[in-house]
């Protein structure tokens, strides 16, 4: 028998590019009837973000909001209009949960006040994230990806000292976000009994200088670890811990404990370097020597391929992993069942990454593709709602869906 | 020491927590494995740390702060990732500390551990040996690689989960090596799909009285976060290579120099009223009016030109100057913070993102605050992170019974070690 752990919740989701649509994602995946509600006309910004299949961009085709918001239905309403607000609050008084991620400073105009949406139903829970929170002299200031891990404390440490400090390769602050808001909920959604609804506050660059990063700030205060741009290298480790060149790549190259670096040194042939004095410290080589020694390092890892070191990894329990393109990635025979096969009619079987976490009975036989723009208007807004397929075409109109 | 906002955890164990009336038994340890059980003791459950000085959690052990012999009680990352739970030391290597392990299971909602794939297995703890005594037990595995498959074995850290996973792959300058994240992104985001999932099988358990075992990779997990990237190579078969500051919607989209030493502003521009707000705000100079820079399509173009040339004027300013200036003509800016400046800024400070905690071994000493703000029960630090075994006798004594001779015989015998 398969089963769905959410399965008889009804989510709306307001969301655009990553972190409400990652959570209604996440909520969806569990089972949660998530349905999203995107401006008519353009709908929500990530349908411009990209990629396109074949380099070909169309806003039902961008591969980031496919990926994001498989297993939701899709609506759209104007929430500008009065009408559409009705809409959002008519949809949240049958609704257990509603995220968003609108910035502060637009969530009354929205119709986005919790305690009128929580008028008609005092159980909900209603979960706002935003870059900065909903509180604090930052709460109406923007912020997009590189901003938040700038204040976040990705950026500090990341790169080279004569050089600017690097963010994340794509954008992956909101993942973080999406991953609080949605155990938020669900947590909530445990205490309802008790508590009624709640209204959750979530701010993205909190995520990363909080859980993500408050331990590396706090041992700064202890000057325990020092955090510099020392490129692909990371201070006050037992060398090696550091991304070297092999024969086809990049190959990450660990030994953290001392068997694992005697074991590396012994497969090297116990080269003559590795016995001299000043290295008889990692720690010190690392500090002192990195560069010199990821030559000598080097010159071995030039004669393996990433294939090959990840065999000799595993051989001798030693930490190798190579630095794996997205091709290789999706190639992977061990993350096989990870991808997900969808198909939909414009773009035709893809293949995308499905719950991270494994339960051994979860149904997650049938997945459904993104919705397209307002797909489930006349599912949602006159079989559930009420309105006549006459109030549907008006409504259309006029703009509001 | 610094002096934090204003703490008072004296109070912190009696309010609300949204997961009251919940036990966890938390065999997690090191970072990945420890963090879902912090999560949930700051929601209000009650999380046991199963540890032993057998083989102390890692985490325990590094310099020491005060003195300098090593001590298992002053590692301020380990206070961050175990505060709010107890701690019961039982050498499960033991047969006896596995009984007392499995009646500790038999009172307690879910079970959390990180060992290597088949420990708890070998060890008579695992899911179908604590299922035979508690049905409904959710437990959550949590690994590098998986529970099963060819890389299960793998010796595998942080950083080997940034290179497995893609993340790593775009991680540099332009025309440059992939450079490595220097923070545990896997193990947190493994963290944090396994207390998404945990909670999920709770909810599940009330309504249908069914547990579950859950096998989270951190692999996996941050594998699922690289949507951007594995698309792109799904939709047009091109793996994307280090682009540096980088997005395709956005020009400028950099950290920009400043005044000072290593001083560094983030700026993000997408939309064509927010490029007009930054020119504004900037003093409209004769440079912003070339053609190169009339367009978003244009602007993209000719980013490095543009990149160097808002050099220029944010080279003349403070990084808090500039935020505050483009944020009120509503253009995206931030600083790039260093630790301490991030622990004492205004707006961290005035939401409270870290406070301090007493903790007996160190005194006050700050903690980040989880910053789950459920508005009528917030996450909330509720105690110091455990002394080892700090709670053997309230756990051991006070929910299992056990005698006080009891207990000195199984700590004599290090089965309670």
């Amino acid at each position: 028998m398969t089963y769905s752990l959410l399965s008889g919740l009804r989510v709306l989701e307001i969301g655009s590019m990553i972190s409400a649509p990652y959570c209604g994602k996440l909520l969806a995946d569990a089972g949660a009837s998530v349905v999203k509600i995107e401006p008519p006309g353009l709908g929500e910004d990530a349908r411009r973000y990209g990629p396109w299949p074949d380099d070909v961009p169309h806003p039902e085709r961008s591969g980031l909001y496919l990926y994001l918001n498989t297993n939701k239905e899709g609506i759209t309403a104007n929430l500008d209009t009065p009408t559409g607000r009705a809409i959002l609050r008519e949809l949240s008084t049958k609704s257990d949960v509603v995220v968003h991620n609108v910035p502060p400073a637009d969530m009354d105009r929205l119709g986005l006040d919790y305690d009128v949406l929580a008028g008609g139903n005092p159980q909900l829970v209603m979960a706002s994230i935003s870059p900065w929170g909903l509180s604090g002299p930052w709460r109406d200031y923007k912020a997009y990806d590189i901003n938040l891990a700038a204040a976040g404390g990705i950026c500090e440490g990341l790169g080279a000292a004569d050089r600017e400090p690097l963010t994340f390769g794509t954008p992956e602050v909101g993942y973080f976000a999406g991953m609080a808001a949605a155990s938020s909920i669900v947590m909530a959604l445990l205490g309802r009994e008790t508590h009624g609804g709640q209204h959750i506050d979530i701010a993205e660059a909190e995520t990363m200088a909080g859980l993500y990063n408050g331990p590396e700030a706090l041992m700064a205060v202890y000057e325990w670890r020092v955090t510099r741009r020392t490129g692909h290298h990371a201070l006050d480790f037992p060398y090696p811990n550091c991304i070297l060149r092999c024969k086809d790549g990049h190959i990450f190259v660990g030994s953290p404990e001392g068997r694992q670096w005697r074991r590396l040194m012994e497969i090297m042939g116990n080269p003559d370097w590795s016995q001299e004095q000043r290295f008889r410290n990692r720690t010190a080589m690392n500090n002192l020597y990195a560069d010199e020694v990821d030559g000598y390092v080097e010159a071995w890892l030039a004669d393996y391929t990433k294939a090959e070191l990840l065999e000799i990894a595993l051989e001798n329990r030693i930490p190798l992993a190579p630095v794996r393109t997205y091709e290789e990635v999706r190639s992977d025979p061990s993350l096989a069942d990870l991808f997900v096969v969808i198909e939909r009619d414009d773009t035709g079987p893809v293949a995308y990454p499905g719950t991270p976490y494994r339960l051994p009975a979860m149904d997650a036989s049938n997945p459904r593709p993104a919705p397209t723009l307002g797909q489930h208007n006349r599912a949602i807004l006159c079989d559930e709602l009420g309105y006549s397929a006459a109030d549907l075409v008006k409504l259309y109109q006029t703009g509001i869906i | 020491m610094v002096e934090l906002s204003n703490s008072d955890n004296k109070d912190a164990e009696a309010r609300p927590g949204v997961l009251n009336g919940y036990r966890v038994l938390d065999f997690g340890w090191v970072l990945a494995g420890a963090l879902p059980g912090m999560v949930l003791a700051d929601m209000g459950a009650e999380v046991i740390k199963v540890e032993t000085r057998q083989r102390l959690d890692y985490m325990r052990l590094g310099r020491p702060i005060v003195g300098d012999q090593p001590d298992p009680e002053q590692n301020p990352m380990f206070h961050n990732v175990n505060r709010g739970k107890l701690s019961v030391t039982l050498n499960i290597a033991e047969p006896d500390a596995v009984e007392l392990a499995k009646r500790l299971a038999a009172r307690s909602d879910v079970v959390i551990e990180n060992f290597s794939p088949g420990v708890m297995d070998r060890l008579g703890l695992g899911y179908e040996a604590l299922r035979a005594i508690k049905p409904d037990i959710i437990m959550a595995s949590i690994s590098s690689t998986g529970q099963e498959g060819p890389l299960r074995d793998l010796r595998a850290y942080a950083p080997s989960i940034g290179s497995l996973s893609g993340l790593d792959s775009t991680m540099g300058y332009e025309g440059g090596g992939p450079l490595g994240l220097k923070h545990a992104f896997g193990d947190i985001c493994g963290a944090l799909h396994a207390v998404f999932a945990i909670s999920s099988a709770l909810f599940h358990r009330n309504r249908t009285g069914r547990g579950q075992y859950i096998d989270v990779s951190m692999l996996r997990a941050t594998v699922a976060t690289q949507g951007v990237g594995l698309m792109e190579q799904a939709l047009t078969g091109r793996s994307l290579q280090p682009r540096g500051n980088y997005d395709p919607t956005m020009a400028p989209y950099g950290n920009y120099p400043c005044a000072g030493e290593d001083t560094w502003v983030s700026i993000a521009v997408k939309s064509e009223a927010e490029w007009r707000s930054l020119v504004l705000a900037m003093g409209s100079p004769a440079w912003a009016d070339d053609q190169r820079f009339g367009s978003q399509y244009r602007r993209q173009r000719h980013r490095r030109e543009l990149d160097a040339l808002l050099s220029r004027w944010t080279a003349l300013h403070e990084p808090d100057a500039i935020t505050d200036l483009l944020q009120s003509h509503g253009v995206a800016a931030a600083p790039v913070l260093g630790a301490e400046e991030r622990l004492f800024h205004p707006h961290f400070m005035a939401r409270g993102l870290y406070s301090d905690t007493e903790h007996p071994a160190l005194g006050a000493e700050p903690v980040f605050n989880l910053m789950w703000n459920l508005s009528k029960t917030p996450s909330n630090v509720r105690r110091h992170a455990p002394l080892l075994g700090e709670h053997n006798r309230d756990v051991l004594c006070g929910y299992l019974g056990l005698s006080e001779d009891e207990l000195a015989e199984l700590e004599e015998r290090r089965v309670v070690y």
